[in-house]
């Protein structure tokens, strides 16, 4: 569909009633995929209530969303633990970030090497997969076992894939009830993870802002060490400011939702700047009152 | 008309060139008796691409050759030389290729390994030799999700197809598209939950287009050891050892042949006109 902004004026209004047809039909589409996936949509609103009341986004709980991910994971697929590792891309090694057990604290933060264990396999081959007698080989879970405080029985663990990238696994211990997950745990699992790494990422890009205004500052400046000081105290204000500017929030806010829209494939990608790129046309087209200009906040 | 001013690509069928191949039977005929039986898989190249094969597991018995790829700074780098399984994944493959071909030749091509970056490459790599240097299957229970790599690994998907060699891949039970197992000419898998290696499905509604057992499958694994594992990973090898099964006693067969052979050797395709699900070729 074509969005550029130089169509002929008198097209704008068709063209935008055009793609809000379009777009309706996709949202049906999408809303009918969902109500197939019962499981993923009740993860969904779990993780968008999470989103409403503030706590995704916000560095000072990032750490909270994790905790939550892991959570509602272990809850919905009634697992005794659980254990989430994100990828540290530049060292190759898996950070332990959450645990759900009796030595929860002890594990916080303590490193794998990128293919130890079953986290580590799954976040290199990015293939899924589920043990049943995980204590016959203590070995296999050992990584886990030691650091949460017990061996399992039976593990489930699947990527956590952000776009085409692996940024880490996501590990259940142990099916409540039964003597090991499901394949339907499996695939249940993998949405879910879906939806957590789009979250993740979200959070995580938010908590990095401050740094990477920093990194940046450095990196195009070859300014002498007192003005790079000078430089990095200002870069650290400027940053925090952004931070805490409304309209920097909102703007935010809108950049997780098309994220969100994005994420979902290629033609929701399509669809999404179809939408938005005619829905700006069309208020540029719009005759407008006289100091409506800008508004305010 | 000479051959030489016939249009490109149409000198093979000249009729001095024209080349006579087997016929297969009518495919209502085909059975596993036509299909393997008397046959242990000897002599046919399986490369199991994944994380080493530990050669002295027991359900493994022996590994006829060894590859282990790795990154060096921009390229690649290969070795021959024995080496070990660093998870137990390509242990547990080959050990399910075994059971169905007790007397093929597994190569383990080692992809994975400690050394990771770039491991897209790495796996692009160890496929391409393994289609380069005479594998006949190749047993794939691992993907690659890079959009970067979809080009590259599609190239080498229609090498293999034109040397046929055939591609067994594991489908990513993820939400997530992931090569070469979404590509038509290859061999996808997912799992049923039958235990009997021999009992396969075929889907009718492709990408993924067979079905064999991979939930809570008993797996050899790294250092000797057993255990209990659900995946796609384990379902592709079951077919892996049919089809090596299947080319030890009909060497000239074709990749398009052998998913006709697969197809028609599934269990839930019916001679009973009635319990067929409707066709959408029937009115």
């Amino acid at each position: 569909m074509d969005t550029d902004a130089d169509s002929a004026p008198s097209d704008g209004l068709a063209q935008a009633r055009q793609t809000i047809a379009q777009q309706a039909r996709e949202l049906k589409r999408l809303r009918a995929r969902l109500e197939q996936e019962q499981f993923a949509e009740k993860l969904s609103s779990a993780l968008s209530l999470a989103s409403t009341t503030g706590t995704i986004g916000s560095p000072v709980t990032h750490s909270r969303l994790l905790e939550m991910i892991v959570e509602t994971a272990a809850h919905v697929i009634s697992a005794r633990a659980a254990a989430l590792f994100l990828l540290d891309e530049e060292k190759q090694e898996l950070v332990f970030e959450v645990a759900l057990g009796s030595k929860a604290d002890e594990v916080r933060k303590f490193r794998v090497p990128l293919g130890h264990g079953i986290a580590g396999l799954v976040a290199v081959s990015g293939q899924p997969m589920a043990l049943s007698d995980a204590s016959s080989d203590p070995r296999l879970a050992a990584d886990i076992a030691e650091r949460v405080g017990y061996v399992p029985e039976s593990v489930l663990c699947v990527p956590l894939f952000y776009h085409d990238q692996i940024i880490g696994s996501l590990e259940l211990l142990d099916k409540e009830g039964a003597p090991s997950f499901t394949s339907a745990d499996i695939d249940a699992l993998g949405l879910f993870a879906n939806q957590a790494a789009v979250a993740l990422q979200q959070s995580r890009t938010h908590q990095n802002l401050a740094a990477l205004v920093r990194e940046i500052v450095d990196s195009v400046s070859e300014a002498a060490a007192d003005e790079r000081q000078a430089l990095d105290e200002g870069a650290g204000t400027f940053a925090a400011a952004v931070e805490e500017d409304e309209s920097f929030r909102r703007a935010l806010g809108l950049a997780h939702l098309v994220q969100e829209i994005v994420s979902q494939g290629e033609d929701e990608f399509e669809a999404c700047q179809s939408v938005l790129g005619a829905f700006a046309e069309y208020l540029r087209l719009r005759p407008r009152p006289a100091g409506a200009f800008g508004g305010e906040r | 008309v000479t051959g030489e001013q016939r249009p490109a690509w149409s000198a093979a069928f000249a009729p001095a060139a024209l080349r006579a191949v087997e016929p297969i039977p009518q495919i209502d005929e085909i059975t596993p008796e036509w299909a393997w039986a008397g046959s242990t898989g000897a002599g046919v190249k399986v490369a199991v691409i994944d994380s080493g094969v530990d050669a002295a597991h027991p359900a493994v018995g022996g590994v006829s050759g060894y590859l282990a790829v790795s990154p060096e700074g921009d390229e690649l780098a290969y070795s021959e030389e024995p080496h070990e399984d660093v998870f137990g994944h390509g242990t547990a493959c080959a050990g399910i290729v075994r059971t169905v071909a007790p007397d093929c030749e597994i190569y383990s091509i080692r992809v994975l390994g400690a050394a990771l970056r770039g491991r897209g490459t790495v796996f692009a790599g160890g496929l391409r030799w393994a289609i380069e240097n005479g594998m006949q299957v190749c047993n794939l229970s691992l993907g690659s999700t890079k959009r970067d790599l979809f080009g590259v690994f599609h190239e080498l998907a229609d090498l293999a197809y034109f040397k046929n060699v055939m591609l067994v891949t594991a489908a990513n039970n993820m939400p997530i598209p992931s090569f070469p197992s979404l590509y038509a000419s290859v061999i996808s898998v997912a799992s049923h939950d039958g235990s009997d290696p021999y009992l396969i499905f075929y889907n009718p509604d492709p990408p993924v287009e067979f079905g064999a057992p991979g939930i809570d499958v008993r797996v050899a694994w790294r250092a000797g050891s057993w255990i209990t594992v659900t995946g796609n990973s384990f379902a592709a090898p079951h077919i892996t050892g049919l089809v090596a099964k299947i080319l030890a006693k009909h060497p000239r067969m074709t990749l398009f042949q052998m998913k006709t052979v697969l197809r028609a050797l599934a269990a839930n395709v019916s001679h009973d006109q009635r319990a067929r699900a409707p066709s959408p070729f029937e009115p």
